[in-house]
């Protein structure tokens, strides 16, 4: 009994002991050399295309390596805010993230646009005949939708945006359910397999507008504004850190087409690197825009 | 009722702001202590090529349980491999490993204070309520604030959800230990210190290796949480395969977490029963 209660105790002391050791070597390594750039994104299809392909332009044309870091909005902009991270190009402004800029905006360079022609909107699937969001007032329509409109995370832009529709239009009987992209995507495939009608708040680049036949409801009162843009935004000190990796930064922007090319590629089963490495090298003219003034 | 809403959250905010004004230092130490842990126990799982970990695992396995456990290392790793998660599912067995190891080092000691003393139990239980408790992702954004993007809030938020069983069970372990034998030690004339080494920890091991378990099984389901703020791993795997609605995809990722947990689990349960051979 005693020998073994030592045996697990050892192996514990034992690990901790090596986990040290390796310790004292890993932290020499761990130091940011200007070799490495660390980029955060979120997990949406749009941003992993667009982080990929600036990841390959990166490491092939400048001879970088890039830390991808996924994680969640509020991480995101807190970590260039607090220089974990060194970019992304994945801030939705003005109204999708505006909470964040809100809170870390002024901790941050914002380099400007790098797509234009985002939107959002009320989406239903092509195959419903209500073509406006002033045709949800039908009774017909509102019963057969049980008075629902599956919605996202609450916070996010696009729900205020929503919350307002439904006073500017007086949709007052339909209730906006929160819940998040993922199961909104979810609910919303289930119904267009199924025929069913539905309503969703919805936003392109998105990739539910490849896999489905997808329309956007007329909003007459333009509640939900223009058209969004995506942003690039830069830990503040990158310039002087890597210019060279700011300036990419910064020149990197493309069209909504260019970049549904790659999401549709990796949508069809290509790994995110494959897709945005393939892209890179159809496209050198646009890619040496980005690498302009680099030696 | 005319009491105006209480400024509790402004006060937390503040609470962070400060802490990490003053704190930082103490921050940066910390945050360079874990992630060397996380990165050595990484290099360690990934310095071999997949085939001669697995095999090594498997032995293992073999060593601390029966044969049964060897086939299911041997089948449910080489599953892992097949998916193409290994480098992931090492991450991710790093961060699980190293928040385990913290927790029993900064645990078990908590455990035995407050065995032995009623008033830290009456500290320590209400704070213990809270971290397992408090959801989760409350704590993500401070943890970042504090600890930058990266594995190593992964690692304090795992800690902090996974700690408690380890806390608890080894404070009830030593407290179970029946009086007549402690009374015995004591009309013996040993030292509390001879008491707790050679009476009470070794009778209450069982029971503080059943908390230490929980432990690791609690830190294998924070692995998915811990990817939203850069811990990356399977978990982010997972997260990645939710936020596109790719079911395959996400419980492919979550085979790979389920083999470890099943793993991790039957590794610590027998690891008291090692049998002589």
């Amino acid at each position: 009994m005693k020998k073994r209660n030592n045996r697990s105790f050892l192996s514990i002391a034992l690990l901790t002991v090596m986990a040290a050791a390796v310790m004292l070597t890993g932290c020499s390594s761990s130091g940011g050399g200007s070799k490495t750039v660390k980029l955060a994104y979120v997990a949406w299809d749009s941003e992993i295309a667009s982080t990929y392909v600036v990841k390959e332009v990166l490491e092939s044309k400048l001879g970088k390596t890039v830390e991808m870091l996924q994680v969640d909005a509020g991480p995101m902009f807190a970590g260039i805010a607090d220089g974990s991270a060194d970019a992304m190009v994945a801030a939705w402004l003005p109204s999708t993230h505006a909470s964040y800029m809100e809170k870390y905006g002024k901790d941050m360079e914002d380099l400007g646009v790098n797509l234009n022609g985002t939107k959002i909107g009320l989406t239903v699937p092509a195959y419903m005949n209500v073509n406006s969001i002033e045709d949800l007032k039908d009774s017909a329509a509102g019963d057969s939708l049980d008075h629902k409109i599956i919605g996202i995370e609450p916070g996010a832009g696009i729900m205020s945006a929503t919350e307002k529709a439904l006073a500017e239009y007086n949709l007052k009987d339909y209730t906006l359910v929160e819940s998040s992209s993922a199961a909104m995507a979810q609910e919303l495939q289930k119904a267009y397999d199924a025929n069913q009608p539905i309503v969703v708040t919805g936003w392109t680049p998105h990739w539910m507008f490849a896999n489905m036949d997808l329309k956007y409801l007329d909003d007459p009162k333009g509640v939900y504004g223009g058209d969004e843009q995506i942003h690039t935004m830069a830990r503040k000190g990158l310039k002087d850190d890597q210019p060279d990796v700011y300036q990419v930064m910064d020149q990197f922007q493309w069209t909504p087409e260019e970049m549904a090319k790659v999401m549709v590629a990796i949508q069809g089963g290509q790994s995110p690197e494959e897709a945005a490495k393939a892209w890179v090298e159809a496209n050198p003219d646009k890619v040496n825009e980005w690498t302009k003034g680099i030696e | 009722m005319n009491i105006p809403k209480l400024p509790l959250g402004r006060l937390v905010e503040q609470i962070e702001q400060w802490l990490t004004l003053y704190f930082g230092a103490v921050f940066d130490l910390i945050h360079s202590v874990i992630g060397g842990m996380v990165e050595g126990i990484n290099a360690g799982l990934t310095f071999l090529p997949a085939i001669a970990v697995i095999l090594l695992i498997s032995a293992l396995a073999y060593w601390v349980g029966k044969w049964r456990l060897a086939l299911f290392a041997l089948i449910g790793l080489l599953l892992i491999d097949n998916l193409g998660l290994w480098a992931p599912s090492m991450q991710s067995l790093a961060l699980v490993l190293t928040a385990s190891v913290l927790a029993v080092l900064i645990g078990v000691p908590i455990g035995i204070l407050c065995a032995q003393r009623a008033a830290a139990r009456n500290v320590v239980t209400p704070i213990l309520d809270f971290m397992q408790t408090m959801p989760a992702f409350v704590y993500l954004l401070p943890a970042v604030s504090f600890f930058s993007l990266g594995v190593v809030p992964g690692v304090i938020a795992s800690i902090i959800f996974a700690i408690p069983p380890t806390i608890r069970l080894t404070s009830l372990g030593i407290r179970q230990v029946s009086p007549e034998l402690v009374e015995a030690a004591d009309a013996f004339g040993s030292t509390p210190r001879q008491k707790l080494f050679k009476l009470q920890l070794p009778l209450a091991l069982p029971t503080i290796m059943a908390g230490i378990n929980q432990t690791i099984m609690l830190s294998l389901s924070m692995v998915v949480i811990s990817s939203m703020i850069g811990a990356q791993g399977v978990g982010a795997y997972v997260y990645r395969a939710v936020s596109q609605a790719k079911t395959g995809a996400g419980f492919e990722a979550g085979i790979a977490i389920v083999v470890m947990a099943i793993l991790l689990d039957r590794l610590t349960q027998n690891a008291l029963k090692i049998k002589h051979k």
